[in-house]
């Protein structure tokens, strides 16, 4: 028994933070508001650091690890707005690690394992809820394989992606299945979203005939558990940075009541603040607890893996909206400015707390397990 | 990380849980209960002290050269664990146990150590907290409760409150003022009081449930030989900083979540049992949402008590964390009992003198009684200020 990171995991982190102190900023974020979005040196950078080979399996030239050893860096991640697609990458690489065919994991991971593949998950769809039954877009088969229309919102940096992996339902009554395809493959449109968090650049998905064969497939055939594994995964990803994001907001606001004097003091000695920074720091810890745990999960395919993963996505989500308005409420006017630039963290927190189901989906997927544990109901 | 457990740790899981089967009551939790009586219910729980010690069970962290196992923390938690899984009563001598023999195990004697924890882990001697006075709460320093030296004797002159367990002790740690020229955390001293000394009086004080567990008590020149002094004259703060500590730490808070989650369970299944209109009182989409957050913090508060034991295992100190992990617990708690009342919906008010209320009133004797979690072993309030203080580095 030991809920704890190990020496070689803790000092990834501290590399990872310091790297990212070194090489991206505010400023840098706030220059990539224009173009397209992509900070391709961050990007070499990150997988210069190892991030893209971790979850990819020695055999394919990773480092074979799993998401207890990302945890820690996923959290720094969320911590410096690094932007997408690195979170939707390590989504999709684990569920190729989990379901692509051999053939896949030889073209694929090698490449993904040396940065070289941007891979975005393609879910929402804007008269969907959160559930994956809701997914509307469906793959009829035409030829040797499928044809795909419809269309996905909130894809994220679509336009720079290497690949998009499509979740779809394929027949109408078949199971739910996940596509690989190209930005510019015959009959994708693509059209950029106007977003709460203009540094996530998300993107509709426009599907007109879009063919797909088998290899296109991730495992070769649909199935379910693909796409509900990658839900978890990315929910677990958006958790942890959601979490790193609430750890930043709380030392800049702790600093901010340090320096900051009224009525001449430091409102930091007000326990109006004080007492708000306390509630802040327990909530984050908490954060925390729930977050590796579901990481924890995730590694293993625990039994309660869907449980943990819904209590930390909740949990940490209800979160960082606690933490990033309270962290504006400290910061007073200056909070609300544009120049101070706390406003990105609570865009970010924002999008992320939408993403791959939010608070109250999550809790009501606890109480679903939770019921089923307890044999309540099964007359 | 890893949440396996080793093959000793899950020898000592299946030794204990085959010792609470043999132990306990047939039916025990689901149709065999304690006694209803308080008193009867405290020596009830006393007696069970004494089988568990009898068993080898009591005071299981306590160093072997005491009495104990010197259990590991991964056993501690086990221990919590399966004692609540079999919804085993908890020993009456929660204070002696937890907070006194912590203490002198840190700062006693030697010869206080063979004097006092022998009876405490038998259960001979029952022990009481008298810390807090009326004046003297939040700003426990601020004591007045004064202990004057007379020849080889102190002599005690003052009043306590919310002492749990008095009118069933043998035995007190009385925090006393011995200096009051010293700045007030330098005058205080920790000392060792025989209830059964001459001019000790108390006085149940009724609580908000009803029940009568704590109590006011009295110090009318009351003797106690100098040799009941624990470390240093004057140097009490510190010891007491000690007690506290443990009181807030995850073992203490371990114990209570598994605790918390059967209570938990129990709505739920109440919850989905309970008539309303057409349906269950589950089937009520605010309701389920409000008991799927309890499920979720009461899950995180279990959690947070395995991070905390993990740090400790590798030795890494005890710091004012345990105010978060206490702060953390007690208002997720409390929102529990809450969400309780509310998935009762329209039975709500019946409490368990009435026939119709659900769960024979468990709930709404649990949501009076949570009231006391913020409140008890340092405010929320208190609380705070040391996390903000303390971990945050905010200034004063």
């Amino acid at each position: 028994m030991d809920f704890d990171f190990s020496d070689e995991q803790y000092k990834f982190q501290e590399t990872t933070r310091g790297l990212l102190d070194k090489n991206y900023d505010l400023d840098r974020l706030r220059k990539l508001l224009v173009g397209d979005g992509l900070d391709r040196e961050l990007w070499d950078r990150l997988a210069e650091n190892g991030t893209f080979s971790l979850l990819v399996p020695e055999e394919h030239g990773g480092m074979g690890l799993g998401f207890v050893d990302l945890s820690l860096v996923l959290e720094e991640y969320g911590r410096a707005l690094v932007p997408a697609p690195v979170g939707e990458t390590l989504t999709a690489t684990d569920a190729i690690v989990r379901f692509g065919t051999d053939e896949q994991k030889q073209r694929l991971l090698p490449l993904i394992a040396e940065g070289k593949l941007k891979i975005v998950p393609a879910i929402a769809e804007a008269e969907a809820g959160y559930d994956p039954t809701d997914i509307a877009v469906t793959a009829v088969p035409s030829g040797n394989g499928w044809s795909i229309s419809g269309r996905k919102v909130l894809v994220p940096h679509a336009a720079t992606a290497d690949f998009i992996m499509l979740a779809a339902r394929f027949s109408e009554d078949g199971p739910l299945g996940l596509a690989l395809i190209e930005p510019d493959r015959a009959g994708v449109s693509l059209r950029e979203h106007s977003t709460l968090d203009p540094s996530s650049r998300f993107h509709e998905l426009d599907l007109d005939s879009v063919a797909v064969v088998r290899d296109d497939i991730v495992g070769g055939e649909p199935t379910d558990a693909s796409v509900t594994r990658l839900l978890d995964a990315g929910g677990v990803i958006a958790a942890t940075m959601m979490t790193g994001i609430s750890g930043k907001v709380l030392d800049t606001s702790v600093e901010y009541a340090k320096q900051r004097t009224q009525f001449g003091k430091q409102i930091g000695s007000f326990q109006a603040i004080k007492h708000r920074c306390a509630d802040m720091a327990v909530a984050i810890d908490a954060s925390r607890s729930a977050a590796y745990y579901a990481a924890w999960a995730l590694a293993e395919e625990a039994p309660d893996r869907a449980r943990a993963v819904s209590m930390a996505k909740s949990y940490c989500g209800d979160t960082s909206r606690f933490v990033c308005n309270e962290g504006v409420q400290i910061h007073g006017g200056m909070g609300f400015t544009w120049e101070l630039g706390l406003h990105f963290y609570l865009r970010r927190a924002k999008v992320l707390e939408y993403s791959y189901g939010d608070a109250a989906y999550h809790r009501e997927r606890v109480l679903a397990e939770t019921i089923d544990e307890l044999g309540i109901g099964m007359n | 990380m890893d949440f396996t457990y080793s093959a000793k740790d899950a020898a000592f899981r299946d030794e204990l849980r085959a010792w609470l089967a043999a132990n306990l009551p047939a039916g025990w939790g689901e149709t065999v209960f304690g006694p209803e009586d308080e008193d009867e219910n405290a020596m009830f729980r006393l007696d069970w002290e004494g089988k568990l010690y009898a068993g080898g069970w009591n005071g299981i962290a306590w160093p072997v050269k005491y009495g104990g196992r010197g259990a590991s923390l991964v056993e501690q938690a086990i221990f919590a664990e399966e004692m609540a899984r079999a919804r085993a009563p908890e020993g009456l001598n929660i204070i002696g146990r937890n907070l006194v023999a912590t203490t002198l195990l840190h700062h006693g004697s030697e010869e206080q150590r063979q004097r006092y924890l022998p009876k405490i882990i038998s259960g001979e001697e029952v022990w009481c907290q008298g810390f807090s006075e009326p004046n003297a709460g939040s700003d426990l320093a601020s004591i007045r409760c004064r202990a004057v030296r007379e020849g080889d004797h102190f002599v005690i002159n003052g009043q306590k409150i919310w002492t749990s367990f008095a009118q069933y002790a043998q035995w007190c740690i009385l925090l006393a003022r011995t200096d009051t020229d010293l700045p007030k955390h330098q005058g205080i001293s920790f000392l060792l009081v025989d209830m059964s000394t001459p001019g000790i009086s108390i006085r149940p004080l009724r609580q908000i449930s009803g029940e009568s567990e704590f109590n006011e008590t009295f110090f009318d020149n009351v003797k106690v030989p100098v040799a009941n002094l624990v470390g240093d004259l004057n140097g009490g703060w510190k010891i007491a900083m000690t007690t506290l500590a443990y009181e807030r730490g995850p073992e203490d808070a371990l114990g209570r979540q598994i605790h918390f989650k059967q209570e938990l369970d129990a709505l739920i299944e109440t919850a989905a049992t309970l008539k309303r209109g057409k349906g269950t009182a589950i089937d009520d989409p605010t309701v389920r949402q409000k008991l799927a957050k309890s499920v979720v913090e009461i899950e995180v508060m279990r959690l947070n008590c395995l991070r905390a034991f993990s740090k400790a295992l590798k030795g890494k100190p005890r710091g004012p964390e345990a105010s978060m992990n206490k702060l953390y617990w007690s208002h997720v708690t409390q929102n529990m009992y809450e969400t309780a009342l509310e998935a009762l919906g329209p039975l709500a008010p019946l409490d368990g003198g009435d026939p119709l209320s659900p769960g024979e009133g468990r709930f709404q004797l649990s949501f009076l009684r949570s009231k006391a979690f913020t409140i008890y072993s340092g405010s929320s309030e208190i609380q705070r200020n040391i996390i903000a203080e303390r971990v945050l580095g905010l200034p004063k």
